[in-house]
């Protein structure tokens, strides 16, 4: 019995990409069940052995219990979707209202998003977090880049110590999210890739870091809006539907739709390092996806 | 697909809600009292019912409670909450309207 019900017990885990105490306590009920059903069948004159198989399957497939629960406690509230796309908006809003150049404005942004992922990482990682929790780690990433432009030689050495240190620190993150749900991980770095979509657009070489940067990301302010408030429906949508591929269809197709977009309206006039950026962004968020429709296949 | 399969997947929720108000009740329990209540008419595949249950909680219709039993057991009962009782009600009378309504339609002769 122990080892049948142990092997069914664990399909249903390993398919079941929900908070862990509501899982294992479902995995609980189930062996409950598996119990009560497998003494009634030996009461009946059945062997231990096909007592236990007869039980399981009545059960039917834990796969597919473990969909219909997905789909119970993966849909989100409107107050989680509203809070999790809060800080696209927010990004959204300085843009529009040409905010994002007031060190003042944006050191409040910072300050938020910093709280609220602290405040969320420590309060059992709910869904609304990992918006946040992207934002929070494009500041640390954005200094790896920003320490590659120091005067000659100090550059490389600043990055070759900080840049393994963001490396682990980014690693240990995306895992411990992708541990709770690897479509998670691609809702967080989500805007990454769109921002860093943006800032590949400024085009080549020194281009980037010249003193009119600021001035060119603005020329395309109202894309720029367009773009983080489009993550923004997709992120609603990504919490509120419950199908998982229906999540997926939802997350992936806004991000990947502005890289294009941009890549296309640049004519692919992108400096070697913005491209190995880009490259970075769009594997760290289209990796988790793509693990994930495997495992569905 | 079978139309009475339809049935019972658009009332689970309610001949569910009805079985758990009248005794806190678990889950093995919950699919031996619908098949004997039923004469054996609802059968299902009985894993389908823990998802039912789970949403039946996330929605504040029932709640559960873990419960230790003598011989070292562990049983996850139900029991429904004053909005699942409210809940109940009215489905239950929406119910019996349409089921009077639907004998007026094939059985005139009756009514």
């Amino acid at each position: 019995m122990v080892n049948h019900a142990s092997h069914y017990l664990n399909r249903f885990k390993a398919s079941l990409k929900i908070d862990q105490k509501i899982r294992d306590g479902a995995a609980a009920e189930l062996y409950a069940h598996l119990e009560d059903k497998t003494r009634e069948l030996e009461e009946k004159g059945l062997s231990r052995e096909e007592a236990s198989k007869a039980a399981i399957r009545s059960l039917g497939s834990p796969e597919l219990i473990a969909e219909q629960m997905y789909e119970t406690h993966a849909q989100g509230s409107w107050k989680e979707a509203i809070f999790s796309a809060l800080p696209h908006l927010l990004v959204a809003l300085l843009f529009a209202s040409y905010y994002w150049r007031n060190i003042t404005c944006v050191s409040l942004t910072l300050a938020l998003t910093v709280a609220m992922a602290i405040y969320g990482w420590q309060r059992g990682k709910p869904i609304w977090l990992f918006p946040w929790l992207g934002y929070y780690l494009m500041p640390v990433v954005v200094t790896a880049i920003l320490l590659l432009s120091l005067p000659e030689g100090w550059g490389w050495i600043a990055a070759l110590i900080y840049i393994p240190m963001v490396l682990f620190v980014f690693i240990h993150i995306v895992r411990q999210t992708a541990r709770r749900d690897w479509l998670y991980a691609s809702l967080m770095l989500a805007p990454m890739l769109v921002t860093f979509t943006w800032l590949s657009s400024l085009g080549r070489g020194n281009q980037l870091l010249a003193s009119d940067w600021a001035v060119r990301l603005q020329t395309n302010a109202v894309w720029i809006v367009v773009s983080f408030v489009a993550l923004a429906a997709a992120t609603v949508a990504f919490i509120r539907l419950k199908p998982r591929k229906y999540k997926i269809i939802a997350l992936l197709i806004p991000p990947l739709v502005i890289l294009f977009a941009v890549i296309t309206a640049s004519r692919g006039n992108i400096a070697y390092w913005s491209w190995l950026l880009l490259l970075f962004s769009l594997s760290a968020f289209a990796i988790p996806l793509w693990m994930q429709a495997k495992a569905y296949q | 697909m079978n139309y009475g399969r339809e049935l019972l997947k658009g009332n689970t929720d309610s001949l569910l809600l009805c079985l758990i108000s009248h005794q806190a009740t678990y889950g093995y329990q919950i699919v031996k009292e619908l098949e004997k209540r039923s004469n054996g008419y609802f059968q299902f595949k009985e894993g389908t019912l823990y998802p039912a249950l789970h949403r039946l909680e996330r929605d504040d219709l029932i709640t559960g409670k873990w419960q230790v039993l003598p011989n070292g057991q562990q049983r996850r009962y139900y029991y429904i909450t004053e909005r699942g009782k409210q809940i109940l009600a009215r489905r239950l009378a929406t119910w019996q309207d349409f089921s009077t309504a639907v004998k007026a339609v094939i059985q005139p002769e009756t009514t």
